[in-house]
């Protein structure tokens, strides 16, 4: 690569990464936590669930609903996208032409499939959702924080791209070095290039596919504008996004099939094979149609969708798309995109080693962020440059370093005080950052806010199992023991990151009694 | 090491050149060929493979503007792309209209 080239991507490298550092590493923090969001919710509520199955009792929960709605003629949707007690349902509006406003009126609520309660979306607001949400910002207004994070996670790729192509000349022989007991420099550049190259295809991969979820407008609104001629439906129709509509007979039916009997008759269809949402068309109408749908399990065949129509008066079979046979390059993009960002086709495993990758990430955003620093820390350049650019980097570490206490003392709360949604969570949560940012700001060091959040933070996550221990009696041991995988797995993290964080700050306090002089100004 | 500036853009109209046809003009050219390739092949195919290999044509056409030596150039040239896409665009729609 000539010089011309290099430096080109080098300098391109350096003021995107800049640019977006702060931002992406809130992005790869909350989302290596939310890679365990539903089991953080089931940690929250000490809720153990074991698995994604469909949930029993439809038939029950349908006629606990109607008493509140008159279900004639919608189309009702009910999902359950997470492995927690409660799932999704939606209630479109009601198609009679003599339907009253209250009955026009759609509704979306959680329902607990034991105790068959209704929750709202604000009552079922959790901490789990919280730091889930967070990961794309959600708690700016629609539409800039998704735009936000979109973008982010778009000039992250153009990072990726420019940052391997860097270091491609030097890409396996600089695989090896490191040299911590080097100059501070040389320590965060063989830390960036290192840790960097070995996370490259998982950071690649959730760059794409998070720049898909968030800005996927982008692409599809010139598509829809040129091909579809404004068509939206026509697209998403072509897409299989839609479910089919039938026209109503305006009669009412006095029996239905039974919504349990067609689920189970849908799940011994095919080997391995889960359902993942029901829809029941035209509800309570002669032309009723019950949609079940669902996929293999991932061991099983990566990507097998399939779904059953039946008649939703008599129970008969209409029509079926086999999984096994019928799984289109659609039906697999489409799969993949979600399941490669979600990283949850593996168990726990892949879910600890994405956590693992995530967090490895957070490092190389800092690591790049402070050789951004100590390259500009040059005599020749102005003092109130170099001030700036202190000053600058301290307030990111401050914002990025102050995530793990914060976050740390929110599980802690949520547990103590048993209060969680978004009035307590917003303001604990966003004010704290503000405030912990500012007193990290005050000491004027970058050494003392890695030091400050490395020991506080890791007291606080070892209290966090604690606290879950005395709230609720379910001692991590216990859940281990009996088998609540999900609930213990919260607590064990904690426990591992607080070790970790030990182990760093002990080694970091080490060095800087060596080395008083590379990490004063640091 | 900040990257040495003897190799860099010193001109502020050009960098405006290079920022604005990268994004802009690279966004352009994604656009119109994805489009070009779904109006000729299988929509729904190329439809949902643009979801991916979208953002990432995109991002290296932006890194390309940076490589040239003038940016209105490279806006030239993926002006040109854009109309040569669109032109397939065009004669696809009357070869095919949309089928409904």
């Amino acid at each position: 690569m000539d010089n011309r080239t290099y430096n080109i991507f080098f300098h391109t490298h350096t003021i995107s990464g800049i640019i977006i550092s702060a931002v992406l590493y809130v992005l790869f923090f909350t989302g290596s936590l939310s890679f365990f969001r539903d089991e953080i919710i089931n940690w929250e509520r000490n809720e153990s669930v074991y698995q994604k199955v469909a949930p029993g009792h439809l038939d029950i929960a349908l006629d606990s609903i109607a008493n509140t709605y008159d279900l004639y003629g919608r189309d009702i949707s009910i999902n359950w996208p997470s492995a927690e007690r409660r799932m999704n349902v939606s209630l479109g509006a009601s198609k009679d032409t003599l339907a009253t406003d209250a009955q026009k009126a759609g509704a979306f609520f959680y329902m607990d499939t034991e105790t068959h309660q209704n929750f709202t979306y604000v009552d079922s607001y959790s901490l789990g959702e919280f730091l889930y949400r967070l990961h794309f910002l959600a708690q700016i207004p629609y539409p800039i924080g998704y735009y936000l994070s979109g973008f982010i996670a778009f000039f992250f790729l153009f990072a990726i791209i420019t940052g391997i192509l860097v270091h491609w000349d030097k890409i396996v022989q600089n695989f090896y070095v490191f040299r911590p007991m080097a100059k501070l420099k040389t320590l965060w550049t063989d830390a960036h290039t290192g840790l960097g190259v070995i996370g490259l295809p998982f950071q690649f991969v959730y760059a794409v596919t998070g720049a898909f979820f968030m800005i996927k407008l982008v692409v599809v609104a010139p598509a829809v504008m040129v091909l579809y001629e404004g068509d939206q439906v026509k697209l998403y129709d072509e897409l299989e996004y839609n479910p089919p509509t039938y026209a109503m007979q305006h009669q009412r039916s006095e029996s239905l099939a039974s919504v349990d009997g067609l689920v189970a008759m849908t799940t011994a269809q095919w080997d391995d094979f889960k359902p993942t949402r029901v829809q029941l068309l035209n509800y309570g109408d002669q032309s009723m149609k019950v949609l079940v749908e669902g996929e293999t399990a991932y061991n099983s065949q990566f990507t097998g969708t399939g779904k059953i129509l039946y008649d939703g008066v008599t129970g008969n079979l209409i029509s079926k798309k086999d999984p096994y046979v019928e799984t289109t390059y659609l039906d697999v993009v489409k799969n993949l995109l979600y399941r490669l960002h979600f990283g949850d086709y593996g168990g726990y495993a892949l879910k600890l080693i994405s956590l693992l990758l995530g967090l490895i990430s957070c490092f190389v955003i800092i690591s790049g962020v402070m050789i951004w620093l100590v390259a500009r820390d040059k005599k020749h350049l102005s003092e109130t440059k170099r001030t700036f650019n202190r000053i600058l980097v301290r307030l990111y570490l401050a914002i990025c370093l102050g995530m793990y206490p914060l976050t740390a003392l929110t599980f802690i709360m949520v547990k103590m005080l048993g209060r969680s949604g978004m009035d307590f969570l917003y303001p604990f949560y966003f004010w704290g950052w503000l405030l912990l940012t500012i007193l990290l700001m005050l000491k004027k060091s970058n050494g003392f806010i890695t030091r400050f959040t490395l020991l506080w933070g890791s007291i606080l996550a070892l209290l966090v199992p604690v606290a879950n221990g005395i709230q609720s009696g379910n001692w991590f041991w216990k859940t281990f023991a009996a088998g609540q995988l999900d609930i213990f797995i919260v607590d064990a993290i904690w426990i591992g990151l607080a070790i970790t964080g030990f182990f760093i700050y002990v080694h970091i306090v080490k060095k800087e009694k060596r080395l008083p002089v590379a990490s004063a100004n640091l | 090491m900040p990257a040495n500036k003897k190799y860099l853009t010193t001109s502020w109209l050009q960098r405006f050149a290079k920022i604005s046809a990268g994004f802009l003009g690279g966004y352009m050219v994604t656009m119109a060929l994805h489009m070009a390739l779904a109006q000729w092949t299988d929509r729904a195919t190329i439809m949902i493979t643009t979801a991916f290999t979208g953002f990432i044509l995109w991002a290296v056409l932006m890194m390309l503007a940076f490589l040239a030596r003038n940016g209105w150039k490279i806006w030239g040239l993926y002006l040109l792309l854009t109309l040569v896409f669109s032109l397939f665009i065009y004669f696809g729609k009357m070869y095919h209209p949309i089928a409904v």
